[in-house]
């Protein structure tokens, strides 16, 4: 089947019902994606599908209807999007495992809804877990690149 | 006797025959669709303007809120937070995967903030749903319609990977609907 993912496409040879995060991971190398859990219960998988994050745990290769993005396609060392760039200036890694898919979940909430109130930032986060604790510069990182985005 | 009743029946076009039901026959269907609109699988989703969607029945505990600090907002599809399909995909896949977040061949949403079900009296979910106006605009032949076709109800009568569900199936409750609106959907 075929897959466009960061602006390419991919033919890939795989079974049906291979989670989307399987075919990036194993079959494309794209390792930004990161298995947690495998149930939607953690975030770290997390890629958007047309713009709208999405856990790649749980959708299945055949039923991919849009265009994937991958933190790897999301900006460019040289060109940060701009929750990227926040996440630098708020230094918010620490071990970084579960990042891509919170920097992925960030970016998707800040495209549908470009002025989240604190309640809806946590919402929207808290489905993506970080065991070293980084929600506080996680959320002041989302309230930078939110009044950044804005000024664009 | 016979032949006179028979003669009646047969003067009678089916279809008429099939909208008559009594009081008593219309309390009793609506007592059953009751006991299957109350149940968690329903009422989960079926929630108000809070926008939470519920975790009951699934063994986390009475009054458990979805987890993930979920809400679904007035959009009901959770678009200013975290939207419904970032974790409930659209898939036509059996759902199998225990405490996994189940899929339809349908976009996860909540059900219209008027059909708020989760904590309401029969009464209160009769009087609802007997008024287009309160039950999302369906007269009784289009809630039955629904009951059979909707891929929500029918997940929610065979939600998979061990979760409970209502008895019986979609056919009971639409065929149950239809005998309520042919007994002039009663209430009490």
């Amino acid at each position: 089947m075929r897959l466009r993912v960061n602006g390419t496409e991919h033919e890939v040879d795989v079974e049906d019902d291979m989670p989307l995060l399987w075919v990036l991971r194993d079959e494309l190398g794209i390792t930004g994606p990161k298995y947690g859990c495998g149930i939607a219960q953690c975030g770290a998988c997390t890629v958007h599908v047309d713009g709208v994050a999405v856990r790649s745990c749980q959708l299945a290769a055949a039923d991919v209807d849009g265009e994937v993005t991958t933190i790897e396609g999301l900006g460019t060392p040289q060109a940060l999007h701009a929750v990227q760039a926040a996440w630098v200036d708020h230094q918010v890694a620490q071990c970084g495992y579960c990042q891509s898919g919170q920097i992925m979940q960030a970016a998707s909430l800040l495209d549908l809804n470009p002025e989240p109130t604190d309640e809806q930032i946590d919402a929207a986060m808290s489905g993506n877990l970080c065991r070293c604790g980084t929600y506080p510069r996680i959320r002041a990182a989302i309230k930078t690149a939110a009044v950044k985005l804005q000024g664009v | 006797m016979r032949l006179l009743v028979a003669a009646l029946l047969l003067a009678t076009p089916l279809a008429a025959q099939e909208t008559i039901a009594s009081r008593e026959e219309g309390l009793a269907a609506w007592d059953r669709i009751f006991e299957k609109v109350s149940h968690p699988r329903c009422t989960n989703c079926h929630v108000g303007d809070s926008g939470q969607p519920m975790w009951n029945g699934l063994g986390y505990g009475v009054d458990t809120v979805h987890g993930m600090g979920v809400l679904a907002d007035q959009t009901r599809i959770g678009a200013l937070s975290t939207p419904c399909r970032t974790c409930h995909v659209t898939a036509d896949r059996a759902n199998t995967v225990p405490h996994a977040p189940p899929h339809i061949d349908d976009a996860w949403r909540l059900p219209p903030v008027e059909l708020e079900w989760l904590g309401k009296s029969s009464a209160e979910i009769c009087t609802q749903m007997r008024n287009p106006e309160t039950n999302d605009g369906n007269d009784i032949a289009e809630l039955a319609e629904h009951l059979r076709t909707s891929p929500f109800v029918a997940w929610g009568y065979a939600p998979g990977a061990g979760r409970s569900a209502p008895d019986g199936t979609p056919e009971d409750i639409a065929a149950d609907v239809e005998i309520w609106g042919a007994a002039g959907a009663p209430c009490d």
